[in-house]
């Protein structure tokens, strides 16, 4: 696990969003896979050298997103299909990597339909030909 | 245990080291204090383990004020190491031993190797770091319930740095309470999950580490030309305070940065970016209101 997962303090993101986002693309990834046993709370607070406050933080919004479940006294666990059934996740990941796309893209002077061009592009590139 | 201030003032004659300061920490984290050179980190520290007398204003410990029996419970490891030249590693340990009821030598010896400094080196052949090392140590090995550390990485080198902030962290994960301060503000950011920022003897903001990222950001809006006007948007609430220099607008704001991006972009601003803050950018804009813009690094908000 600490070799898939690290902070960046300095950064501007939440140090518990950090853990968050790496997680669950570890799982998308399949790093961690289905019923895989997370680091307890204290042991990742200790591998990362952040505060066990915010791992918890971190364990607890994974948890009511149903990507982790955790049995008392046994640890935390990935949940079977903890990102395709609850699509949200899945969404969430998939909005924020293109909001970034097109905010760059905008900021650059691109216009709508350029931009849209590019897009179906690169749709084509990774789904292969999409024409109905 | 949660420690509470009320209140507090401390005066040196005239002057005012701590004015009116107010804070809550509660129990079980790393709480980080941070200010400027002179800003009352240190006198707050020392009217908490009472060796200053408050001017005014109230500490209380679980709601009780400074007892004994409360004193057993507080290591603190002050800015300037206090160690007897004369004496050797060895015989502070034993000294502390002495002292306090729940110190465990071996623990302290255990944390002596972890830093390398050797049990038999008499204080004053120590080097600044070294002498940060043991006061650490010795703190460490109390067994408190709260660790009071005013600059605990003073002269250390980034492994010992990073010793003392795995400590810590075991520390807070045990229940007990940390409470340091340090210029260092890559190891507050770090290892606190709460901090306060004092300056000139106020408190002038305080949070958790991570709200305090989430919510402040800055916007930044580019005009096509000198003459946009920005309709109200650096009066609204949620704006701390806006920069324009030319074509481009940087609003400071706490929370509801995307309204305030969508209202630039209805205002005319061709680009509009939402930039993210780190610890120090957020400590900068705390401090010195007027002139921090300058040292804001500018990074894409990936939030």
């Amino acid at each position: 696990m600490p070799a898939i997962l690290t902070v960046d303090p300095r950064s501007g993101v939440p140090i518990y969003l950090q853990i968050i986002e790496q997680i669950k693309r570890s799982i998308a990834l399949g790093v961690l896979q289905v019923g895989e046993q997370l680091p307890t709370v204290k042991q990742l607070a200790i591998d990362l050298t952040v505060n066990p406050n915010t791992v918890a933080r971190a364990y607890r919004d994974l948890e009511r997103d149903q990507v982790i479940e955790t049995a008392p006294g046994r640890g935390s666990f990935v949940r079977a299909n903890g990102l395709t059934e609850s699509p949200r996740v899945a969404v969430e990941i998939g909005r924020d990597a293109l909001d970034l796309a097109l905010r760059e893209a905008k900021a650059v002077g691109l216009t709508q339909s350029e931009i849209r061009e590019l897009f179906e592009a690169a749709l084509a590139r990774w789904f292969g030909d999409f024409k109905k | 245990m949660s420690i509470t201030i009320t209140n507090l003032r401390k005066y040196y004659g005239k002057s005012a080291a701590v004015d009116d300061f107010t804070l809550e920490i509660p129990s079980a984290t790393v709480f980080g204090l941070l200010g400027p050179n002179g800003a009352g980190k240190t006198t707050t520290f020392k009217c908490m383990l009472g060796l200053a007398r408050p001017t005014s204003g109230r500490i209380l410990y679980d709601g009780k004020p400074l007892m004994p029996a409360t004193f057993e419970q507080i290591a603190y490891v002050p800015e300037r190491s206090v160690l007897y030249d004369w004496m050797t590693v060895e015989e502070h340990v034993e000294m502390n031993r002495r002292a306090f009821a729940k110190f465990s030598p071996a623990r302290a010896f255990e944390l002596l190797e972890t830093f390398n400094v050797e049990r038999q080196k008499r204080a004053r052949a120590l080097s600044k770091g070294m002498r940060t090392a043991v006061m650490v140590a010795m703190a460490f090995a109390r067994n408190a319930e709260i660790l009071v550390l005013d600059e605990p990485t003073g002269g250390l080198d980034p492994v010992n740095q990073r010793h003392v902030l795995s400590l810590m962290i075991n520390e807070a994960a045990k229940g007990n309470s940390i409470i340091f301060s340090s210029h260092q503000i890559g190891q507050v950011e770090r290892a606190a999950e709460n901090i306060a920022v004092m300056d000139r003897g106020r408190l002038v903001l305080e949070g958790l580490v991570d709200d305090l990222k989430a919510d402040r950001k800055i916007v930044e809006g580019i005009f096509p030309d000198v003459t946009f006007t920005l309709d109200g948007i650096a009066n609204d609430p949620r704006v701390a305070r806006s920069d324009r220099t030319e074509r481009i607008v940087r609003l400071l704001v706490t929370g509801g940065a995307a309204d305030i991006a969508s209202r630039l972009s209805s205002a005319g601003a061709m680009a509009v970016r939402v930039l993210d803050l780190n610890l120090e950018d957020i400590f900068l804009y705390a401090v010195s209101p007027a002139n921090a813009t300058t040292d804001v690094v500018v990074r894409e908000s990936s939030s």
